[in-house]
């Protein structure tokens, strides 16, 4: 087994008479090839492995918690989709940062948060990340430079160009250097069809802001298919392109070539201080949320998409190029059951968040029961009078 | 130990679930991903699959039924998993309402009338719809201070703010206001737990019980004649029967023969009752807090005058007196309410349930008649039985009536 | 802190731009952004000379994209920015209902605390003059429904001033409406820095018999108003609220206890608005106090007409105002 080629990376000149072209394949032809990254060792991607497990099982608990009724409101599941979160997550630094859609468990998780708090987070306990105030769709980890899911469909588009807005005026209005930081801004192929994506790609290319749409392909808004809610949704490379926003399409469910290609236009978008839109192809092997019988597709289609696991087809490059055994898999496996099980246990144990946490965080200063007036001591003295 | 499966929730707003197919069967091996059962929920139907290894042990729940969220639809062999549990809603308290009185008054002026002790009624009201405003009062604390002023020699300030260009009078000399004494205030008093169950009891009768009523009236000078005969014949021993007690039997024996009235609503049927209980109205006196009871004559249709009459004075007496035993006012199938001794002409009454009918007796009352074309003088009592449609129809009660009306004319039967 | 200097008169405008001058001075995260707000010196002025002091990095000039640069400018604040967003009319918010109101309002709460939002928005607000329904928004009743958002309303230059560097310096998001009828009033605006504190009303007048409750434009017909009324002997109490979130009910409480009757004068529509919320909580906490319930005027239940004349009798005024008191004091 050996990495995917057949996704080439290609820098669009700024110059539009050069910029890359479709072949009859949809393909994208090379005019400048991107640096591709080199694949890491044994070690690194054992730990990508251990994370894509890790994913997996947390949202198979997640699904039998839900349905246990120990989660409540919306839920979504990424399983299938793991390779564009650890692979993309790998490709950047700790501090550059990252915000989400709705879809967030396993992005969360491979940024670092602790299972612990992200199961928490959807039992509605103290322990949550965002002490059960956000829930399944709103992880929030600044330790982790993680700004949150969002729920609305592409409000998380415009809140990532202020991110890179922000880490550019820091590094170069405040700190007088030179922009050194990106911003990962995940979203699926819902959000290609709603308004602020579109302006938000118009300020980030307006104000040369190093943010990275990461476009997750994963064919379904909800229930529909990409190809009935969006028009040239066989050439995606036009919608930045109207924007002057560099174009690439990875495959999404290979970790290596995720890892090998992103890798690339992150550091390109953080040297140019410039946006990027990347297109991740993958697969949500289950439903759009917990109540989606995934009545719109086939079977043998989800049969196809399976075989095809992000997992399994890194399992066997370790295999054949690492000589790693069926039983380290095992082991594995065996470890990340064990932490799953530990932070379900350890979520269930956590106190349900007490009441008075309902009146704080409203604002910075303390907010009790609305009575119709602000509380006196959050009134300065003095003034006018 | 073995796992449970329960039913799962499959969406947001899913409260039960229906098994549509079982995909696996008792002893099937199974492992975490396969299909186990097709499910219908409130949004689509939706697969079922395993969490865990297993052997299936046991299908609890067979196809085709609906259950409840977290109900136990089938267990696994090995492996245990928690289940969280709820927690019962509590009902809430009913509140009784307070009665407002019809005087429109505005808030403050109704404060000031109470700071210097203005009667509202003795106000004329010049706001909209004759309201009594802050004016009104000022104004007539300034006209009683003005011919007050010269006998005063002491001024006492109300304790509350009072704007500063009213001239301020003690409560006790302002005119023309006369004291209010305490029985023409309104007032509000706690229920005793007699009128809560009451209250709570007639109210969930009336509203969830539809009523309607049928009257008759019947000749009653067969049955006083036969009465005071008896009450004659009987006294040495003691022994006066009420024309109550007549009614009783008469009663009792009309539900023998028209079954219905023995009955309840049950929901999704409608309970037969084999023994005849009649229950009987007792109001109680205002020395025990007032109120009333309902005493219950057990096998009323198998007793003869005699003993329903010293078991409903024993009844009476002891309801007043000291109270009943929760056996002496249960278990009963039909009420009388009868308030012919007050004199009441004829009025409706509530059903106590679980009972299906009522009757309001009303007093028998010398009146011109007409009998067999003569007009001439008889005594005459009026009956209204209230009943609930969903076990007793119309006509039904039409007959009832017309055996009662048979046995009350012709009360000789009474007695066999 | 009574600032007590020589005479200094200066323009709503130019009291505006103090604000955001000095407090972009005094703080390098703090930056102005909007629609024409650069280049043009603002479409009503109030920012002229700012890029030339501060430079393009911090005085953004952006296209008419109210999603995208709201959205755009939450997520700034998220990292700790200072954003004052400029909204060229609060009518335009709208397009961008999701972010100021999902992400702005929310964001501190949803995460846990962890990540706050310290931005201003700022814009014309409420008629301007013949703009139609569109463009006539007052926003401040729809947008006082929502919880986490703080929002000040300034009447005159002075409390322009204070109350934005307020709004600056405050670690939550604020909404600042404007009136562009306000623009060009004047008053006087000493040299020296000073803030207004939030939640603190001001008696604009002092008085016996009504009290009237009013923000921003409206206080102009309010105190008209009063000055009517006392010629007929009505002697009333006029209260600039300056915020409606923190809303300063207890001095409203106050003057009504002492008055005994209430008028409040919200130029937005009646239905569920911040009139009705005053009036409501002056009817739980002077209940007692009251003589007659409490009097409102809006604009009428109906979009904003274009036409002049239907426009003047949408609007509150000053006749609408003391006819409100004649009857909340029987006397009409």
């Amino acid at each position: 087994m050996v990495v995917s080629t057949s996704v080439d990376l290609l820098m669009a000149d700024t110059d539009t008479t050069s910029t890359a072209q479709s072949n009859a394949n949809g393909m994208t032809e090379p005019t400048h090839l991107l640096k591709q990254a080199e694949i890491p060792g044994k070690g690194v991607l054992l730990g990508w492995l251990r994370q894509m497990l890790l994913i997996r099982e947390f949202e198979v608990r997640t699904m039998q918690a839900y349905q246990n009724r120990l989660i409540g409101g919306f839920c979504h599941i990424y399983i299938g989709q793991e390779a564009v979160a650890v692979g993309t997550i790998a490709a950047v630094n700790p501090d550059d940062p990252v915000v989400l859609a709705y879809r967030d468990h396993g992005h969360a998780l491979a940024r670092g948060m602790d299972p612990k708090n992200c199961m928490a987070e959807m039992f509605g306990r103290i322990g949550g990340c965002a002490k059960g105030k956000g829930g399944s769709m709103h992880m929030f980890d600044a330790d982790h430079y993680l700004y949150g899911g969002h729920g609305i469909v592409s409000a998380q588009t415009p809140l990532g160009t202020g991110l890179a807005f922000a880490t550019k005026y820091e590094d170069e209005v405040i700190s007088g250097g030179k922009s050194s930081h990106v911003t990962l801004c995940y979203l699926g192929d819902g959000a290609l069809n709603q308004g602020c994506f579109y302006e938000a790609m118009n300020l980030a290319s307006l104000l040369d802001l190093p943010v990275i749409f990461v476009l997750e392909n994963n064919r379904y808004s909800m229930g529909t298919a990409i190809e009935r809610g969006t028009s040239m949704a066989h050439d995606l490379r036009l919608k930045s392109e109207a924007h002057d926003i560099n174009h690439a399409i990875i495959d999404g469910k290979n970790v290596l070539s995720t890892y090998r290609d992103f890798k690339g236009i992150a550091d390109w978008c953080r040297e140019e201080s410039r946006p990027y839109f990347v297109e991740a192809q993958t697969y949500r092997y289950k439903g759009h949320s917990m109540s989606d019988p995934r009545k719109y597709r086939t079977k043998e289609e989800e049969n196809s998409e399976e075989a095809n696991d992000c997992i399994a087809t890194l399992e066997e490059f370790l295999v054949e190029e690492h000589d790693v055994t069926k039983d380290a898999f095992k082991q594995l496996t065996r470890q990340v059951k064990t932490q799953v099980r530990q932070a379900v246990e350890w979520a269930k144990k956590s106190p349900e968040t007490p009441m008075e946490e309902m009146y704080k965080d409203v604002f910075t200063d303390c907010w009790g029961p609305y009575t119709g007036t602000s509380k006196p001591d959050m009134l300065e003295e003095g003034g006018l009078d | 130990m073995p796992i449970e499966i329960t039913m799962p929730r499959l969406s947001d707003t899913m409260e039960v679930g229906t098994i549509l197919h079982w995909h696996v069967n008792v002893g099937d091996e199974v492992s975490a991903g396969d299909l186990l059962a097709d499910i219908e929920t409130d949004k689509a139907t939706m697969e079922l699959q395993s969490f865990d290894d297993g052997r299936v042990a046991e299908l609890v729940i067979s196809e085709g039924n609906q259950v409840d969220v977290g109900t136990v639809i089938a267990m696994l062999a090995e492996d245990d998993e928690a289940i969280v549990e709820e927690t019962p809603e509590k009902p809430k308290p009913s509140i009784p309402k307070v009665t407002e009185s019809a005087h429109r008054v505005s808030p403050v002026a109704r404060r000031l009338a109470e700071e210097y002790g203005v009667d509202l009624l003795s106000v004329q009201g010049s706001g909209p719809s004759g309201r009594i405003i802050k004016r009104d009062i000022l104004q007539l604390i300034d006209t009683a201070s003005e011919t007050t002023a010269a006998a005063q020699t002491t001024k006492v300030v109300p304790a509350e703010v009072v704007p500063s260009t009213v001239p301020v009078t003690p409560v006790q000399q302002v005119l023309p206001l006369a004291p209010t004494s305490p029985w023409q205030q309104n007032r509000s008093e706690p229920l005793s737990n007699m009128r809560q169950i009451i209250a709570s009891r007639l109210v969930e009768s009336k509203q969830t019980i539809p009523h309607y009523q049928v009257t008759m009236t019947f000749d009653m000078d067969p049955l006083l004649e036969m009465r005071k005969t008896l009450n004659e014949q009987l006294s040495k021993s003691g022994v006066k029967l009420s024309v109550n007690d007549f009614l009783v039997r008469c009663c009792a024996l009309s539900m023998e023969t028209n079954p219905e009235f023995n009955a309840s609503f049950g929901g999704d049927c409608i309970h037969y009752h084999g023994p005849v209980n009649v229950g009987i109205a007792i109001a109680l006196p205002e020395e025990r807090g007032g109120g009333l009871v309902v005493g219950t004559i057990r096998n009323a249709d198998q007793k003869s005058l005699r003993t329903i009459s010293q078991e409903s004075a024993y009844l009476s007496n002891k309801a007043r007196e000291t109270g009943l035993s929760p056996e002496e006012m249960g278990d009963t199938t039909f009420t009388i309410s009868n308030l012919g001794m007050f004199g009441v002409d004829n009025f409706t009454a509530i059903i106590n349930p679980p009972n299906s009918a009522i009757l309001a007796v009303g007093a028998a009352i010398e009146k011109p008649v007409v009998r067999g074309g003569e007009l001439v003088v008889g005594n005459e009592m009026s009956a209204t039985l209230s009943l609930d449609h969903r076990v007793i129809d119309g006509a039904m009660a039409a007959l009832y009536l017309k055996t009662l009306k048979e046995l009350i004319e012709n009360p000789a039967s009474l007695l066999v | 802190m009574k600032v007590t200097t020589k005479e200094r008169v200066i323009e709503f405008r130019d009291a505006l731009r103090e604000a955001m001058c000095e407090e972009m001075r005094n703080d390098e995260r703090v930056f102005l952004l909007g629609e024409e707000v650069a280049q043009y010196n603002g479409a009503y002025k109030v920012s002229k000379g700012m890029l030339e002091e501060f430079g393009a990095r911090r005085v953004i000039d952006t296209p008419i994209s109210e999603s995208g640069f709201s959205g755009m400018s939450i997520g700034a604040a998220m990292r700790g920015l200072r954003p004052i967003v400029e909204f060229m009319s609060w009518s335009f918010s709208l397009v961008a209902a999701d972010p100021i109101l999902n992400n702005a309002a929310k964001m501190l709460y949803m995460s846990g605390g962890q990540f706050g939002c310290p931005i201003v928005f700022r814009g014309n607000d409420g008629a301007g003059g013949q703009l139609a329904s569109t463009h006539s928004w007052c926003v401040e009743s729809l947008y006082a429904n929502v919880p986490g958002i703080k929002m000040a309303i300034p009447y005159d230059a002075y409390d322009a001033k204070g109350l934005l560097k307020t709004a600056i310096q405050d670690d939550n998001p604020v909404f600042f409406l404007e009136s562009e009828r306000l623009l060009s009033t004047k008053c006087h605006v000493p040299t020296e820095e000073y803030t207004v504190p939030f939640g603190k009303a001001l008696v604009r007048r002092s008085g016996e018999d009504c009290t009237i409750i009013s923000f921003g434009r409206p206080l102009h017909f309010c105190l008209e108003a009063a000055e009517e009324l006392a010629k007929e002997g009505i002697d009333c109490e006029v209260i600039d609220g300056r915020t409606i979130r923190p809303l300063d009910i207890d001095s409203m409480v106050e003057s009504v206890k002492k008055t005994n009757a209430c008028v409040v004068v919200d130029q937005s529509w009646s239905f569920a608005s911040v009139g009705s919320e005053i009036a409501s909580q002056i009817h739980a906490q002077c209940f007692d106090d009251l003589d007659n319930h409490v009097h409102r005027v809006h604009s009428d239940d109906v979009p904003t007409p274009y036409a002049y004349n239907l426009e003047q009798a949408y609007l509150p005024n000053t006749r609408k105002v003391c006819e409100a008191v004649r009857q909340a004091t029987y006397n009409s």
